[in-house]
């Protein structure tokens, strides 16, 4: 019986080896370090199509290096030309005008003139419900490089809209092509060799436009694990990747190594109020306690390690509308909080630990999800800190997919999320959606005439400038009426090696591999 | 009757029709468990997990297309006239049909559950008998020992560990996964492998052990046979019985994907599109890849009990 079980421990011993060893010795090509003339790129990726018109798959052909659009936002959100070199409106504001690039070129060396940009956007309109959203026209027409755009109603923000990457422009001639894993035929530094949602290799453009392409060979592998992500970049093999998580962040300190690249996103994590008649915080003094007794700074700077900005006004200050002139009535005062509270006539009459009127606790139904971390982390330092001045608050975790349905239904008292505030560049639509008197989407009760004064100028204002002012006045007036809870700004990140330059995060989430991403001198 | 198969062709065919009858119950309880369950597909296919803002007319155009504002009934049973011609239907999420996207997905699956079951049982097999044979000496307390560590480590953790020993520290395999290749399949494999033969490893142990105490054994040593063809020609015969319909049972699971290893790994099996499936409540989808894991389930089921008309002599007999 020894000999036999000898037998069976060397087997297996074997076995293992043997399995070790089909393993063993690895790619040696994996390792990026030598190769100057490619690049790798560790990313998430949701797409599994590069149809630009399908679902939000345009994010991922711009964020790949492939598409581009009329225009492109820079690191202030600000608009700058793109394919097209300028625009301009008329004095009826319904008519846009496009000057198209005249040398910009698709990767199939035809020439992109304003008829191409003309059908590009029109099958975009065709084949995406969405592009509706943005905007409808009347017509669109060319006219050399000029692609006119008439309008059914002034669209002061048109341009920002084009610069979605819904609006991809495409060569529409090409009809041979399997767009799912080829992509269509773009303007952009870089093609697609191949395509899957697992990996794509992308080669540059030999006919691009805009200077020269950095790298002959760019591999964009998909690894949605955040922890295999970091370890990817740390073992050398990929040279960049998107949001490391914020725990692994330090083990790219080393500036020697490493650039990392970090900025505020377009997010808010917003807790809507619940204004409406019958409702606790229908009564603006306890919305205000309710405010005041919160300490977003130690929610975000340590809770949240820093990788959130403390939230104060509804547009981020990662935009350029006046967060730092902003004045928030209800920032942080415990004292303040409970005085507010007994001038509503809440006062803790029983000695339970919560304030009461008419025999009731002030209580408040916090609904939020799980699908995003920090959401339950402010729900919880809410109910703690909301504690300390007797409100009760029950927190109700729901799945992401009934978020909006109970939004609608209005039962709640308060309804967190994090809010893309700015798809466009523009985050009007954000501001009406959420709290102009009769939108669809304001489901707290929300409503001041002030405010939808402003709003309507705001929809017929073409000057930026006097845009930013309106939009400001009118954040003012959230404020002011403790509209909205803003608990943070979340921070986005892509870290580099230092053998690579301008890797830069940028504010819109669709600017990745840039043609502007090379290998540092 | 058949030498190979101890049913009767009665029994075969009944079985055959139970398996049909079990998944037309199972695809009706997934059909209403999905349309049931909170959510919106046709919202969350629009924006995903994107928190954008999304109108409701876009979301009722889309949901009048796929025809989704039909009534439940007439949905599964639409459903259901297609799939009994062999069309499973349309994946919102990849716009391919169901069919296609889970062959797609599916030899990257048995790749590695074939893999990670032979890595198990070349383990789990020569060390649980050594282990019993050996029982409580030191290689014994070892195996127990660490068999009980294996089975308390959860998947992900293993796998990442592995990742950081032998990709980070070492460089001996590449970190970055997303294809199928000798190379990235070693360290989902010993991933899933590990832990399995960690369980199996003591099933083999006790179950050897116990053929090990049996009367017939102390019967066959009086008789002076050797230990060895006690070991081999006896006991392990005995002993193979119950692990086979544990080997069924853990091969059959790993054929349903194993997800929290495919997303560590970036392995582009079923167990991540199940994951990705369920996310976008893409009902079509769900709804093919549980059936394909029920079908597994009873497929294997059935041959392993196929299998105990070799392996045991009895049912041979009972059969005859």
């Amino acid at each position: 019986m020894k000999k036999a079980a000898k037998i069976t421990a060397a087997l297996a011993m074997m076995g293992l080896l043997a399995f070790a060893a089909a393993g063993c010795g690895g790619d040696d090509s994996a390792k990026s370090g030598g190769a100057k003339d490619t690049v790798k790129f560790g990313v998430t990726n949701f797409a599994d199509s590069l149809e630009p018109t399908d679902n939000f798959f345009s994010w991922v052909v711009m964020r790949y290096g492939l598409g581009e659009c009329l225009v492109k936002f820079d690191d202030k959100m600000n608009l700058t030309p793109w394919l097209a070199e300028s625009w301009s409106i008329s004095d009826d504001k319904l008519t846009w005008t496009f000057k198209i690039n005249d040398k910009a070129v698709f990767s199939n060396g035809n020439k992109v003139t304003a008829d191409a940009v003309k059908k590009s956007i029109e099958r975009t309109f065709e084949k995406s419900n969405r592009a509706g959203t943005f905007f409808q026209f009347d017509n669109i027409t060319a006219d050399g490089q000029n692609l006119i755009i008439k309008t059914q109603n002034p669209v002061p923000t048109l341009p920002g809209m084009l610069a979605d990457p819904l609006f991809i422009i495409i060569d529409t001639s090409v009809t041979d092509r399997d767009y799912a894993k080829q992509g269509p035929i773009c303007t952009g530094p870089y093609m697609v060799k191949e395509y899957s949602k697992a990996k794509a290799v992308m080669e540059a453009n030999p006919n691009y436009w805009d200077g020269k392409v950095p790298f002959k060979v760019a591999e964009i592998p998909t690894i949605d694990d955040p922890n295999t992500r970091a370890m990817a970049l740390q073992s050398g093999e990929i040279d960049m990747a998107i949001n490391i998580a914020s725990g692994d962040l330090q083990l790219f300190q080393d500036k020697a190594k490493y650039n990392i690249s970090e900025l505020a996103s377009l997010r808010t994590v917003l807790a809507q109020i619940n204004m409406n008649e019958g409702r606790p915080c229908h009564d603006p003094k306890v919305r205000a306690a309710l405010i005041s007794c919160l300490d977003r700074e130690t929610y975000n700077k340590v809770l949240l390690k820093d990788t959130f900005i403390t939230g104060k006004a509804p547009i981020p200050p990662s935009l350029d509308y006046g967060f730092d002139q902003l004045t928030d009535p209800n920032a942080y005062n415990v004292e303040r909080a409970k005085q507010l509270l007994a001038e509503a006539g809440w006062k803790d009459t029983n000695n339970d630990g919560y304030v009461d009127k008419d025999g009731k606790n002030l209580e408040l139904d916090f609904i939020y999800y799980s699908g995003r971390a920090e959401l339950p982390l402010y729900a919880e330092a809410t109910q703690s800190d909301a504690k300390k001045i007797g409100i009760k608050v029950n927190m109700k975790n729901i799945d992401y997919n009934v978020l909006d349905s109970i939004r609608q239904s209005g039962d709640f008292d308060l309804c967190i999320s994090n809010i893309l505030t700015a798809n466009s560049g523009d985050p009007a639509v954000y501001l009406n959606w959420y709290w102009k008197t009769g939108d669809p989407q304001n489901a707290t009760g929300y409503s001041n005439p002030e405010y939808d004064a402003l709003s309507d100028r705001l929809a017929v204002e073409f000057d930026p400038a006097k845009r930013r002012d309106l939009m400001i006045q009118m954040q003012q007036i959230l404020l002011n009426d403790g509209a909205g809870l803003f608990f943070g700004y979340p921070k986005t990140n892509m870290v580099s090696k230092v053998t690579l330059k301008n890797a830069d995060i940028k504010p819109a989430d669709y600017y990745w591999l840039t043609k502007d991403v090379a290998p540092a001198e | 009757m058949r030498e190979w198969c101890v049913l009767s062709n009665k029994q075969l065919l009944g079985r055959i029709g139970q398996i049909v009858l079990v998944l037309l119950g199972i695809s009706f309880i997934t059909f209403a468990l999905v349309m049931l369950s909170p959510g919106d597909p046709v919202r969350q296919m629009i924006a995903g997990n994107e928190d954008i803002v999304v109108s409701q007319q876009e979301v009722e155009a889309l949901r009048h297309e796929l025809g989704l504002d039909k009534p439940f009934i007439f949905q599964y049973l639409d459903w259901l006239g297609r799939a009994v011609q062999g069309d499973f239907g349309f994946s919102y999420m990849v716009k391919k049909p169901v069919i296609e996207e889970l062959m797609h997905s599916l030899p990257a699956t048995v790749i590695l559950a074939v893999a990670s079951t032979v890595f198990m049982l070349l383990v789990s097999i020569p060390a649980g008998i050594y282990s019993a044979v050996k029982h409580n000496s030191w290689f014994d307390y070892m195996v127990r020992g660490l068999t009980f560590v294996g089975v308390s480590i959860p998947n992900f953790w293993m796998g990442l560990m592995l990742l950081w020993i032998f990709g980070l520290k070492l460089g001996l395999l590449p970190i970055v996964g997303g294809r199928v290749s000798p190379e990235t399949l070693v360290l989902p494999a010993l991933t899933l492998g590990i832990v399995m033969a960690a369980k199996y490893t003591r099933q083999v142990r006790a179950t050897v052990l116990e053929e090990l105490n049996q009367d017939y054994v102390v019967g066959a040593r009086a008789r002076g046979m050797s230990e060895s063809h006690i070991l081999w020609k006896e006991v392990l015969p005995n002993a193979m019985l119950p692990l086979i319909t544990l080997l069924g049972l853990s091969f059959g699971n790993l054929l349903g994907g194993a997800a929290v290893v495919e997303i560590v790994f970036s392995w582009p099996g079923l167990g991540y599109l199940a994951v990705q499936s369920i996310i976008y409540r893409d009902f079509q989808l769900v709804q093919g890849i549980v059936l394909w894991i029920a079908l597994m389930y009873m497929v294997i089921n059935l041959i392993v009990d196929i299998s105990y008309n070799h392996l045991d002599p009895r049912l041979r007999k009972a059969g005859k």
